[in-house]
């Protein structure tokens, strides 16, 4: 038993501290039974889905979609652009490399909540701030993994292009591009998968799409459209990974380079 | 670019490179056009930034001490620790079921797979909003939410863990014909638990974004407040909250991670 004490003061504290965050959340297991009738019942209100309703979602659905698209394809453009600045074997100016880390770095730690809220008051409702808010919060991820495979690449190719006097888009074009772009689709498809459930969130806080007819069909206790809503949402979503999964599977199976 | 190198014989531009590019082009174009999206709008923004941040600033911060913003936050912090832990319980629990070389039989093991599976692929937002019309508004709900998100995931990296345990010491004390538990206990234990501990600090860290944006659909905790300042154009408000929840936020993930490299290239309960 003895060598068990060690551990008895850190255990102690963490389950005095998982019983005060149970406390302020004011758990309440009680309620969680007493929940699960009302939780049958409400399964009840939602089958069948209402069918009908479907036309009336498709257009929503693909506005989600088509934001999570524009989204991810406008981040992961800038995101390159970003990460040949903040790769450090490309040779840009050390300051702008910095920089360019360090926003990549505090744009990561900004939670997508506040991203997407502060473009909805600046740029208003509607696709366009959903579009740029997750443009901005692909570029924090997309922007490092993209610089950390630029530095990654093998110096050779560029070396001997400089030798030879390429210019610095000749340099990218034919020397880093094709060694990093296997990766680069490969992170940007995984963040397509992320961008479709975060543009799906998107329509809670006022930038339209699919996510928004869900909250209001709730709302207004409409819970067999809620239901065809949910089931629309999970093909989407099923959908963006098998896509990503197999447009990965494609690209990354034909490797040309090397 | 990749596309277009010919070392294998193919034409530089070849059909088998346009069209996969073209294809790409026209939906990224037809995207744009059908969201009416145009650089005009971009441009029209900007002066909407600046007349924001001119409004943003000096943050008020004397709204924190009104209206319970500090307990707000807490609740938020408290939703995504608790959560996470409890979530991991469950994913632990979930992971003996489903890891090749624990689970009790081959069915069970399938079954909590495709159960874990399924778990991750139905987003937080359906949950919290049905789970709101259950057990009605507040943190409550919005932890039961993050547990079940960790569940799906941590379930998974769990039982991938126990997977690639050495099977040595397994084998020894199945056969000196140790208890499923001691097995456990023993053998897989001490082997899992510094990635087990390193993965739930991970999780909580995302857990707590996702505690955030719970606030706005009747999760409880900070992410209404700001939500509210937002949608009344109280931005010096906003701001304000903004900064605290950052600072939060930053200093949570300090100490997890912390804890992480603690618990990483150390071994626990040896």
């Amino acid at each position: 038993m003895k060598r068990y004490f060690k551990y008895l003061l850190p255990a102690g504290v963490f389950f005095l501290l998982l019983w005060g965050g149970m406390v302020v959340c004011r758990a309440d297991p009680l309620g969680l039974l007493k929940g699960i009738p009302r939780g049958i019942e409400l399964i009840g209100h939602m089958v069948p889905p209402a069918w009908g309703k479907i036309p009336d979602l498709l257009r929503p659905a693909l506005e989600t979609v088509q934001v999570a698209f524009v989204g991810t394809c406008l981040g992961a453009f800038l995101s390159f652009i970003i990460g040949l600045i903040a790769a450090r074997n490309m040779h840009s100016v050390p300051i702008l490399r910095d920089v360019a880390r360090s926003l990549l770095s505090a744009e990561r730690a900004l939670p997508d909540l506040i991203v997407m809220l502060f473009f909805v008051a600046i740029v208003g409702l509607g696709a366009f701030p959903g579009v740029m808010a997750l443009m901005a919060s692909s570029i924090g991820m997309l922007g490092k993994l993209f610089a950390d495979a630029i530095e990654e690449i093998d110096p050779k190719p560029i070396e001997a292009l400089e030798a030879i006097g390429a210019t610095k888009i000749q340099v990218i074009q034919y020397g880093v591009l094709p060694q990093v772009l296997p990766a680069m689709v490969a992170h940007t498809l995984y963040r397509f998968e992320v961008n479709i459930r975060m543009s799906i969130l998107l329509g809670v806080v006022g930038a339209g799409g699919i996510g928004f007819n869900l909250v209001t069909s709730i709302r207004l206790m409409r819970y067999q459209e809620a239901m065809a809503i949910i089931l629309i949402i999970l093909i989407l979503v099923t959908f963006s990974e098998k896509i990503s999964d197999l447009l990965r599977k494609i690209m990354i199976g034909k490797e040309v380079l090397r | 670019m990749k596309f277009c190198t010919d070392n294998n014989g193919y034409k530089r531009w070849s059909l088998r490179t346009i069209l996969p590019m073209g294809f790409f082009f026209f939906l990224l174009g037809w995207s744009l056009i059908d969201l009416n999206i145009s650089p005009k709008l971009f441009w029209e923004g900007i002066p909407h930034f600046f007349k924001l941040t001119e409004e943003m600033f000096p943050p008020n911060w004397e709204v924190l001490w009104r209206g319970k913003i500090l307990w707000s936050i807490l609740e938020t912090l408290a939703m995504a620790f608790v959560g996470t832990f409890l979530g991991a319980m469950g994913a632990f629990l979930f992971a003996l079921l489903a890891a090749r070389n624990v689970s009790p039989s081959k069915m069970v093991r399938e079954i909590a797979k495709r159960l874990l599976a399924a778990e991750r692929s139905i987003p937080p937002l359906i949950y919290i909003l049905l789970l709101v019309v259950v057990i009605g508004l507040g943190p409550f709900a919005g932890m039961i939410v993050i547990a079940l998100g960790t569940i799906g995931m941590l379930g998974k990296l769990f039982a991938e863990a126990m997977e690639t345990i050495d099977p040595k010491p397994l084998d020894s004390l199945e056969s000196v014909g140790a208890t499923k538990l001691q097995v456990i206990r023993y053998a897989i234990l001490p082997q899992v638990i510094p990635s087990l501990i390193a993965n739930t600090l991970y999780r909580f860290d995302i857990n707590l974004r996702v505690a955030l944006f719970l606030g706005v659909v009747g999760g409880g905790g900070i992410g209404v407040d700001l939500q509210m300042a937002m949608s009344l154009f109280r931005y010096a408000d906003a701001l304000a909250i903004t900064v605290v929840t950052l600072v939060v936020i930053w200093m949570a993930e300090r100490i997890s991670d912390y804890f992480r490299r603690k618990v990483i290239g150390q071994e626990l309960l040896q």
